[in-house]
């Protein structure tokens, strides 16, 4: 393969003739700067320029372009991103324009606050006929970056701030495709929890003891598919305790969950309970740990039962929590007294 | 990993003394991206070398003199009252918003500045605590910035908690209104997302949970038992079986989640249902073989990583004998985990900063 050439150097501002009527200011700093950082010429020279025009006030096209530049080497100068903003609303600059140019900086720069700060802004400016494309745009982001917690945060703020039945009616297919992908995505789950319970209720969803089946079947299957998946089992838990559902209510799906040998498997398919697949690695722990708390629940003679769970998964298959196992003993014991 | 017989390899604490000044000396231009956060840089840096111990010996008095003088010169009035910017980045001879104070600036630019014992004569109480109401918002929440500029999410509330803590003053802002906030970013996890809405992550539970305690009594307890017990929950199950924690369910230990997942946990009075032994072991292998530590084993250090790590392990390394002291110890003074500095720091901050009784 040819080796793509170098780029070549950057033109600095201070040699271009359209930028001659701007005074660049170097940064201010006395004698002795702290963790300085050893600027690039070409970083150094974008930000003298954008300094000057800062205390000039000016707020044109060119600006656009050298807040860009500046963004470009630097995507956390929150600065110059506010200067940005500031400069396109004052020139009515339009704002599906810069969104396309948005889309292209929000991929590259995925971990940076400013960046979705920035789309934010800009959304808000553009109101509710922009939400639809901007949630594809989230979706396709996600793709590329699954557990990326900006963009998630993006999407929840974008369905919570416009409120649309049209935005949030495809939200659980999305969350059932990002599953597809991963099905140890947390974000995902996180997401679905949102979207059935956090979020209010829309059309069609009136019905809850409908919705909790359905999602206490969706997080079952789940688990049958993959046990050992700490977001199932805390969606589980989420989806009993948000719901006032004793743990009890699924004690026969998570019991053979908590042994090394289930019984064999009968012909017939039982929806509600869903055995583990072949070859899972069992005894689960936070199977056995969702028992204990079923036994517990139940109190009297059943905490001894929910204890020798705890011993085990102490001793045996969650040793690196044997503090916290032996403080649930300690603490169930003490409240059986 | 987690046997708890395995002997701890020693701390580097030279090296890691090596790479914070060495990034106090200078930072290499890839670091570009903390131009507009110097200020939590120098807190890494400045504050690794009180945790180690070594601020008075390894540094010289010319030197925290001018130290001390450079974050003063980043402290600036605006229109909405002072603080602390993160550096001069965007300074001119003129005032502008965009060179105004910033509030997670402001928080590390004052305990950098008690770390230095700085006898904060020159602080205007009053305006700190304007700049502070100025960048609360309707919901509750704080912004960085005055009226709703910059981004808005827990780490600027649990800043601004800080200073109104320190100051000993929590007039300017409405509590009840922001913890009001912060528990409406609780998720069924038992954490807390940097938003309502939003993924139980690590950091931000850190956040919530100390703002929790810091905030002066209300009306209710701040916390009921139940979410006590769920936050525990959830903290101690981001153990990972190497001893490190991860910031979220599922992904893989940071040693910086290490600080966040078990300072909670001491706030919540809960440090002794971790495994520590095993928390201190997989810091240690996150130390970096020519000084720092980085995020996992064989990662790159930065002062982020460093700092954190060894707040980390100052919480929950084994307490020695005092005879048993010797090189390479895991042994460090007390820490507090609200405030996020040492025991001393803490100490110095809370009887020089806030106003003046006459």
């Amino acid at each position: 393969m040819i080796p793509a050439p170098a780029p070549p150097p950057p033109v600095l501002y201070s040699t271009r003739p359209e930028w001659s009527d701007v005074e660049p200011l170097q940064q201010y700093e006395k004698a002795n700067p702290l963790a300085p950082i050893l600027y690039s010429e070409e970083y150094k020279d974008a930000t003298d320029y954008l300094r000057g025009i800062v205390k000039a006030g000016e707020k044109s096209e060119r600006v656009l372009a050298l807040t860009e530049h500046v963004i470009r080497l630097n995507p956390a100068h929150y600065s110059a991103w506010q200067y940005r903003y500031e400069t396109l609303l004052a020139l009515d600059a339009p704002l599906d324009t810069e969104v396309a140019l948005m889309d292209e900086l929000a991929d590259k720069y995925l971990k940076t606050y400013q960046v979705w700060h920035h789309r934010r802004l800009l959304l808000l400016r553009r109101g509710a006929r922009a939400a639809a494309a901007e949630l594809a745009f989230v979706g396709r982001i996600l793709q590329r970056d699954e557990k990326n917690y900006h963009t998630w945060a993006h999407r929840q703020w974008l369905l919570a701030s416009f409120n649309d039945d049209v935005l949030w009616g495809g939200e659980l297919d999305f969350v059932d495709s990002m599953m597809n992908r991963d099905v140890r995505n947390n974000s995902a789950w996180h997401h679905r929890f949102f979207v059935v319970f956090q979020s209010g209720v829309r059309e069609g969803e009136a019905d809850r003891e409908r919705i909790v089946r359905r999602e206490l079947i969706y997080v079952k299957q789940n688990i049958s598919l993959a046990p050992n998946n700490a977001s199932a089992w805390n969606y589980l838990r989420g989806v009993l305790e948000y719901n006032r559902l004793p743990f009890s209510t699924v004690a026969a799906f998570v019991q053979p969950y908590t042994v090394l040998l289930p019984e064999a498997a009968t012909d017939i398919v039982d929806l509600e309970n869903p055995p583990p697949g072949r070859g899972a690695e069992l005894p689960c722990a936070a199977a056995v740990e969702f028992l204990a708390d079923v036994y517990e629940e139940k109190g009297g003679a059943d905490v001894q039962t929910a204890v020798g769970l705890w011993r085990s998964l102490a001793d045996e298959h969650d040793t690196i929590r044997k503090k916290y196992w032996e403080f649930r003993i300690r603490d169930a014991l003490t409240a059986l007294q | 990993m987690n046997n708890t017989s395995d002997p701890l390899p020693p701390l580097a604490a030279s090296a890691h003394v090596a790479h914070v000044k060495h990034a106090l000396a200078r930072l290499p231009g890839s670091m570009v991206n903390v131009d507009a956060s110097r200020m939590a840089i120098v807190f890494y840096c400045i504050g690794s070398l009180d945790l180690l111990g070594v601020l008075e010996t390894e540094t010289s008095q010319v030197d925290r003199t001018s130290w001390r003088m450079w974050i003063w010169e980043q402290y600036v009035a605006g229109r909405y009252g002072t603080g602390f910017r993160p550096g001069p980045f965007m300074s001119t001879s003129v005032h502008s918003d965009q060179n105004g104070p910033h509030i997670i600036m402001t928080y590390t630019a004052l305990l950098s500045l008690a770390m230095l014992r700085d006898d904060f004569s020159r602080l205007n109480r009053p305006g700190v605590l304007k700049f502070v109401n100025s960048c609360q918002n309707r919901d509750g929440s704080f912004s960085s910035m005055p009226n709703g500029g910059g981004d808005s999410d827990l780490r600027n509330l649990y800043c601004a908690f800080c200073i109104c803590s320190l100051l000993g003053d929590w007039s300017s802002i409405d509590v009840e209104r922001a913890t009001t906030f912060v528990g409406s970013c609780r998720t069924y996890e038992g954490g807390y997302g940097q938003l309502p809405s939003c993924e139980a992550q690590g950091g931000t539970t850190y956040l919530a949970i100390a703002a929790l305690r810091l905030a002066p009594p209300g009306p209710r307890p701040r916390l009921t038992a139940a979410e006590q017990a769920r936050s525990e929950h959830w903290l101690v199950h981001n153990q990972d079986a190497s001893g490190g924690f991860r910031g979220r369910t599922g992904k893989a230990p940071d040693a910086c989640y290490c600080f966040w997942g078990g300072a909670a946990l001491q706030i919540l009075g809960a440090q002794d249902k971790l495994n520590a032994h095993a928390f201190t072991q997989f810091i240690a292998a996150c130390q970096f073989p020519f000084g720092g530590i980085g995020r996992a084993p064989g990662q790159p250090p930065d002062p982020y990583h460093t700092y954190l790590s060894l707040a980390a392990v100052a919480m929950y390394a084994p307490r020695l004998e005092p005879g048993a002291r010797r090189y390479g110890q895991w042994e460090f003074a007390p820490f507090d985990p609200l405030l996020n500095a040492s025991g001393d720091t803490v100490r110095w901050a809370r009887s020089h900063i806030p106003a003046r009784r006459f």
